[in-house]
C-alpha cells in the first residue's frame, strides 16, 4: 500500500519546515539564536504601554524616561516612535513585551489585552489594566497610572488640564445649536451612540448627538433611521491629511444620496483627524476644538487638529 | 499486514520528529532567544521559552493531534472523504455555547475551568447528541441522512448566532470572533490542560482499541456484520469518542479547520487505511503540522499574530492536492 512512505514523510516536513525558515527569513526578524536581548539598567520602573492613548498618558505625566516599549500604534508623540514596538493595540505580542522585561505593563481591559495580561501576571510581570470609555473613566485611569508610577501629582494637573480645556469649550458650539452625528462606518452605516464620550464632549460644548438610540455603544443604522436623525453636522475620520481630501470626496458623493438631511443639503460634512477623535486621551481638548470648529464653521472646512 | 513490532518502531520515529520539531518551533520566534540564556535560566530569554512558546506548543500539539484523529475517525463512520471534526454541527454547537457564556456575561469560572471553555464544551457535545437523535429516525447509522442532519443544524445554529450576535456589545463580539477564527493561547490554566488531555486521551485511547473493528467496518455495513462486527454497537461508541476528542480540542482553542480534513487523507495516502497504523500516525502528523503551522503564524508578519487557520489552509491544501494527484489510489472503496 504505502509507497516509500519515509520519503514523502521526510519531504512533506521537509517543505514545512523550509516554509517556516522562509518565513523566518522573509520577516527579517526572530532569527534562531540572538544576543541577549536588552542590557540590564539601573532603573526600577520600566514600563510597556499597550495602547496609544496609554502611551499619551505616559508621556503627558512626563514618564518617557520609564517607557521601554510600546504598542506599534502609538504615533504620539512623535518621540514615541523611537521605542520597541510590542506588536497592535488588538494583537500584543507577549514575546515582545517579555523581552524588555518591564516591571509594569499598562493593558486596556478588553479580551485579547485581559488574556495577555493575565500570562504576564502568571509570568511574574506586574500589570494595570484600565478601561477607558467614558472621560470620568480617563480621569480615573490617569489617576491610577499616576499611583502606580508615583506621579499621582503630575497626574491631578493633567487631569485640570484636560477638564479646563474642556470647560473652555462649554457652550461654545450652543448657538450653533445643531444636531452632530458622528458616523464611524460608512458601509453599513454606523454611528457613536448615546452612551459614548462623544455625546459627553457634545453635550459641553453645547450641541446634541444626533443619535439618541442607547442600546448600542455604536449602533447600526438603517438608511430610514439615518435620514430620521435629521443630523446638522456630519462627522467622519480619516488618518492623515492626504486622506482627508479623498475621504472628502468620497464623502460628499457617498451622503448625495441623503438628500433630506440638512448635514447632506448644506455640505456640512467634516472631516477630523482620527487620532485626535478616536483616542480617549490627553489630547481630547483638541478633538474638542476640532468638533466644535466643525460645528460652528459656516463654510465647509476641516476641523483642524492643534 | 504490520507487525506490532514495525507500528512501534514508526510511532517510535514519530515521537521523535515531533519532539525534534517542537524544539525547534520553541526556538524561532518573534523575539530572538539565547541558547545560553534559556539553558541558564536567564530571564527574559527561559521566561519566553518556558512560559510563552512551550505552553502554547503543547496546545497546538494536543490540538491538531485530537482533530487529525477524530477526522479521520469521522471519515470512516460516516463513509464520507468529506467528513471532518465539525461536519455534525459540533463548530456552531460550540461557538453557539460561547456566545452564550459571553452574553450572559459569565465571568465566572469554576476551580480554574472558565466558563466559556465549559459552554463550548458542553455546547459542542449537545449539538452532537441532537445530530445523532436526528439522524437517528433516518434508520440508518452513518447514513447521509446523519451528515444531511449535521449540515442543517449547523446551518441553523449559525443563523442563532448571527441573531445574537446583533444583540451583542461590541466587546462581546470580539471575543466570539476571535473564538470562531481559532486562536492558540499561551495561556491555558493547569485544570483545563489536566481535564482536556485526561478526555482527548480517553477519546483517542477508545479509538485505538476499536481500530480493528473499525477496520472492518471500511469494507462496507454487510461486509462488516458478516465479519461478526456489529455496526449498531461499535458505531455510537467510536462516534461518541470521536465526539470527545473534538470538543475537548474545540474548548482549547475554537475552530481551527482544515487540520481534521487535510492530515487523515495525508496519512491515509501515505500509510494506508488500516487504522492501527492510521490513528498514531495521523495524531503525531497533525500535531507536527499544527505546531509548525503555528510557528509560521507567529512570525510570518511581525508582530501581527495571524490566524493559525490562515497558515493550515495556505500550507496544507496545496501540499493535499499534489499529494492527492500523485498517490491517487481508491482507498474508500468508492474512490476519492
Amino acid at each position: 500500500m504505502a509507497r516509500n512512505p519515509f520519503t514523502i514523510w521526510v519531504s512533506f516536513f521537509g517543505l514545512l519546515i523550509g516554509l517556516m525558515l522562509a518565513a523566518v527569513l522573509l520577516s527579517g526578524r526572530g532569527w534562531l539564536f540572538g544576543e541577549a536581548p536588552v542590557p540590564s539598567r539601573p532603573d526600577s520602573l520600566r514600563i510597556v504601554s499597550l495602547a496609544p492613548n496609554l502611551t499619551e498618558i505616559l508621556f503627558a505625566l512626563g514618564l518617557q524616561d520609564k517607557i521601554v516599549g510600546v504598542s506599534s500604534d502609538s504615533n504620539f508623540p512623535p518621540q514615541a516612535a523611537q521605542y520597541k514596538k510590542v506588536g497592535s493595540f488588538w494583537n500584543p505580542d507577549v514575546e515582545a513585551v517579555l523581552s524588555v522585561r518591564p516591571s509594569l505593563v499598562v493593558t486596556l481591559g478588553f479580551a485579547q489585552q485581559a488574556n495577555l495580561a493575565a500570562l504576564l501576571e502568571k509570568a511574574g510581570c506586574q500589570t494595570l489594566q484600565v478601561d477607558i470609555d467614558t472621560i470620568d473613566q480617563l480621569y480615573g485611569a490617569i489617576r491610577k497610572i499616576g499611583r502606580a508610577t508615583g506621579s499621582q501629582e503630575s497626574a491631578e494637573r493633567l487631569i485640570k488640564e484636560i477638564a479646563d480645556g474642556l470647560e473652555a469649550y462649554r457652550g461654545r458650539a450652543a448657538d450653533c445649536g445643531r444636531k452632530v452625528l458622528w458616523v464611524v462606518q460608512r458601509q453599513p452605516l454606523r454611528a457613536a451612540g448615546k452612551n459614548t464620550y462623544f455625546t459627553e464632549l457634545l453635550e459641553t460644548a453645547g450641541a446634541v448627538n444626533a443619535v439618541q438610540s442607547a442600546v448600542f455603544q455604536y449602533p447600526p443604522l438603517s438608511e430610514e433611521q439615518f435620514l430620521l436623525t435629521g443630523a446638522d453636522v456630519i462627522i467622519e475620520t480619516a488618518d492623515s491629511s492626504d486622506d482627508w481630501q479623498r475621504q472628502k470626496a468620497s464623502a460628499e458623493i457617498f451622503y448625495s444620496r441623503f438628500k433630506g438631511i440638512p448635514a447632506v443639503e448644506q455640505g456640512r460634512i467634516c472631516i477630523v483627524d482620527s487620532d485626535l477623535l478616536c483616542r480617549l486621551g490627553p489630547r481630547l481638548p483638541l478633538a474638542m476644538e476640532a468638533i466644535v470648529n466643525c460645528i460652528c464653521s459656516q463654510k465647509l472646512e476641516q476641523g483642524k487638529p492643534q | 499486514m504490520i507487525t506490532s513490532r514495525q507500528l512501534l518502531k514508526e510511532i517510535g520515529f514519530g515521537v521523535g520528529g515531533l519532539a525534534a520539531v517542537v524544539l525547534l518551533c520553541a526556538l524561532i520566534g518573534s523575539e530572538p532567544l539565547s541558547l545560553e540564556g534559556i539553558v541558564k535560566g536567564r530571564q527574559p530569554d527561559a521566561q519566553i521559552f518556558f512560559q510563552v512558546r512551550l505552553p502554547r506548543l503543547m496546545l497546538a500539539v494536543l490540538v491538531g493531534a485530537a482533530l487529525a484523529s477524530s477526522g479521520a475517525v469521522f471519515q470512516v463512520l460516516l463513509r464520507n472523504p468529506l467528513a471532518e471534526p465539525y461536519i455534525l454541527g459540533i463548530s456552531s454547537g460550540a461557538g453557539l455555547g460561547v456566545m452564550l457564556a459571553v452574553l450572559a456575561g459569565f465571568q465566572w469560572s469554576w476551580g480554574e475551568l472558565s466558563a466559556q471553555s465549559l459552554f463550548a464544551f458542553i455546547g459542542a457535545l449537545a449539538t452532537t447528541a441532537l445530530v445523532w437523535w436526528i439522524g437517528g429516525f433516518t434508520g440508518r447509522t452513518g447514513g447521509p441522512g446523519m451528515i444531511l442532519a449535521g449540515v442543517v443544524v449547523n446551518v441553523f445554529f449559525s443563523a442563532v448566532i448571527m441573531l445574537l450576535t446583533a444583540l451583542a456589545k461590541a466587546g462581546q463580539i470580539q471575543t466570539t470572533l476571535f473564538w470562531l477564527m481559532g486562536f492558540l493561547s499561551s495561556y491555558t490554566e493547569m485544570k483545563i490542560w489536566v481535564v482536556s488531555v485526561f478526555l482527548a486521551g480517553a477519546g483517542f485511547g477508545i479509538l485505538l482499541w476499536l481500530s480493528p473493528q473499525l477496520n472492518i467496518l471500511s469494507l462496507g455495513t454487510a461486509q462488516a456484520r458478516s465479519l461478526g462486527v456489529v455496526p449498531e454497537r461499535l458505531f455510537p461508541i467510536a462516534f461518541i469518542a470521536a465526539s470527545l476528542l473534538t470538543s475537548a480540542a474545540v474548548s482549547l482553542s475554537g475552530l481551527i479547520g482544515f487540520v481534521g480534513l487535510i492530515v487523515p487523507h495525508s496519512v491515509r495516502l501515505i500509510f494506508g487505511p488500516d487504522h492501527r497504523r492510521l490513528l498514531p500516525m495521523c495524531a503525531l502528523f497533525g500535531a507536527m503540522f499544527l505546531a509548525i503551522a503555528d510557528t509560521i503564524a507567529r512570525i510570518l508578519i511581525p508582530q501581527a499574530q495571524l490566524p493559525v487557520g490562515v497558515i493550515t489552509a495556505l500550507a496544507g491544501g496545496p501540499f493535499f492536492l499534489l499529494l492527492m494527484i500523485r498517490q491517487s489510489k481508491p482507498v474508500y472503496g468508492g474512490g476519492l
